[in-house]
């Protein structure tokens, strides 16, 4: 067997999928170029921006930062999982009425940030998502309107604002 | 980035027969988190990269009879989420909280961060206040070092290609006061970049009645200020006393690493922090 390739079974968006990858391949490039998941960007590479972000395990993580042999056996879920057949999922339609998506690069890392933090904490106050998404980038926003996006996003009482 | 065999042992003996036959062409890698930058730049080309990331044996924080074991496998996150670190090293989790970003926190565990031997490296501080040992394993058994010999100079770690770290043993501590401090960004800023943390405890009289201070990132290796420490210990903590303490941190620092450029900045920077960080206790 060629010692440079890894065979790997994860679940991708609730699929299981199998496939051969090379060891220096990073989790990114198999889910743009592999996959053609071009949802999931590459802004840095190094771990800096987040618009790479997907979730593995439920926990947001770089995937430029992660080998492709690594999401072996794990359940992995990525901005294309959000949406269900009926539409947007509710977290996606907050960014869109709270006005969160100007050039959108920014946005697949940051719903996928958003759905790790709503999963373990609901309610989430201003300090609370500011440490969830102090590892996404965005250039164009000034970020407000994302925060208002997970604010209101499940739902929750909407009036009066926690700070 | 090079071509390199991925390779991921069931368990720790494995890992360690492993290392013992191929250590010298092998990276070990746990959250990827520096490897994986260091790859892409080319600053590393190894054969084979030993994923260790999923080894039981690396896990776990507890509480045990020689002291608080912290597995080198476990995440910033999950020393951020610890309720036994609340309660016995406090610093350590509290550093925790500003490290990286979450997506980081998530994988980077506490051995990578050591290895890698940053001089800034965060966990570094809170680990040498509580006079942390470094547990090793090789095919040829287990052996624990003081902190301050493994890492052994910026980007050096004493660590032989056939060992691993499987932990850390700290002395845990009962404290009133602990916290961790930083200035600066990673890497655009790092010749700036302060750290500190310390632990400390109030008698009922308001005096300290137990001291420990770290800094990290200013001198090549981690260091403990006994000085600095001696100063404050049995007096009541008050603005003066912090001050008077300040200025002794800063001159002590400068010996170690002579006065640079940046001495005008870090000066001030070191004594406005280390004041911040203890005002708690006035
Ligand atoms: C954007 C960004 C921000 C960062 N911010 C911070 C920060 O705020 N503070 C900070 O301190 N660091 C920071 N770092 C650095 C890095 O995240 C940490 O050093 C991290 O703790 C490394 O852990 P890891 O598990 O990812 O290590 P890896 O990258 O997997 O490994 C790091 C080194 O340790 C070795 N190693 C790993 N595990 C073991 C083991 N068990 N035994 C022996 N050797 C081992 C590896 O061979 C390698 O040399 C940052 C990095 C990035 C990319
Ligand atoms: S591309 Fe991964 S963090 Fe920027
Ligand atoms: S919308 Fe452009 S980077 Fe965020």
């Amino acid at each position: 067997m060629d010692q440079h390739r890894v065979t790997i079974t994860f679940t991708l968006n609730g699929k299981s999928v199998t496939m051969d990858v090379p060891g220096a391949m990073n989790a990114l490039t198999l889910i743009r170029e592999r996959l053609k998941l071009k949802g999931t960007k590459e802004g840095c590479g190094i771990g800096e921006c987040g618009a790479c972000t997907i979730l593995v395990e439920g926990r947001a993580v770089n995937a430029c930062l992660m080998l492709a042999a690594q999401l072996d056996g794990r359940d992995v879920q990525t901005v294309e999982g959000l949406a269900h057949e009926e539409g947007l999922s509710l977290l996606q339609e907050s960014f869109v009425k709270h006005h969160a998506v100007q050039c959108g690069f920014c946005t697949p890392g940051l719903l996928m940030s958003a759905k790790a933090l709503l999963a373990e904490n609901p309610c989430p106050d201003k300090a609370a998502i500011a440490q969830a998404i102090s590892g996404n980038i965005c250039r164009c926003t000034g970020y407000q309107q994302i925060f208002d996006s997970i604010r209101h996003a499940t739902g929750a009482p909407t009036g009066e604002e926690k700070t | 980035m090079k071509d390199f065999a991925y390779v991921r042992p069931k368990n720790l003996v494995e890992a360690l027969s492993f290392l013992h036959e191929y250590g010298h062409d092998t990276k070990i890698i746990a959250g990827g988190t520096d490897v994986v930058v260091d790859l892409r730049a080319g600053v590393i080309k190894p054969e084979y990269l030993l994923d260790v990331s999923r080894l039981a044996e690396l896990k776990g924080i507890q509480l045990r009879s020689d002291g608080l074991w912290v597995g080198a496998g476990v995440t910033l996150s999950e020393i951020f989420s610890s309720e036994v670190l609340e309660c016995h090293a406090p610093a350590l989790k509290k550093c925790a909280a500003t490290f990286a970003s979450k997506q980081i926190r998530n994988v980077a565990t506490i051995g990578g961060n050591v290895a890698h031997c940053s001089p800034c490296a965060d966990t570094i501080p809170p680990l040498v206040i509580h006079d942390a040992d470094v547990v090793l394993a090789s095919i040829n058994g287990i052996r624990q070092l003081p902190l301050e010999h493994v890492v052994s100079g910026p980007y050096t770690c004493a660590l032989p290609d056939q060992e691993i770290i499987m932990g850390f043993i700290l002395k845990p501590a009962a404290v009133t006061h602990a916290d961790f401090q930083k200035i600066g960004r990673r890497k655009a800023l790092a010749t700036a970049r302060i750290s500190m943390s310390y632990m400390a405890r109030k008698d009922f009289r308001g005096k300290i009645s137990f001291f420990r201070f770290s800094l990290g990132a200013c001198t090549p290796t981690p260091r403990q200020w006994p000085m600095v420490e001696e100063l404050l210990a049995g007096k009541v903590p008050t603005e003066n006393l912090i001050w008077k303490a300040a200025r002794l941190l800063s001159e002590k620092m400068i010996e170690i690493t002579g006065r640079r450029s940046s001495t005008v900045y870090k000066e001030p920077a070191i004594q406005g922090l280390f004041v911040k960080m203890l005002y708690p206790m006035v």
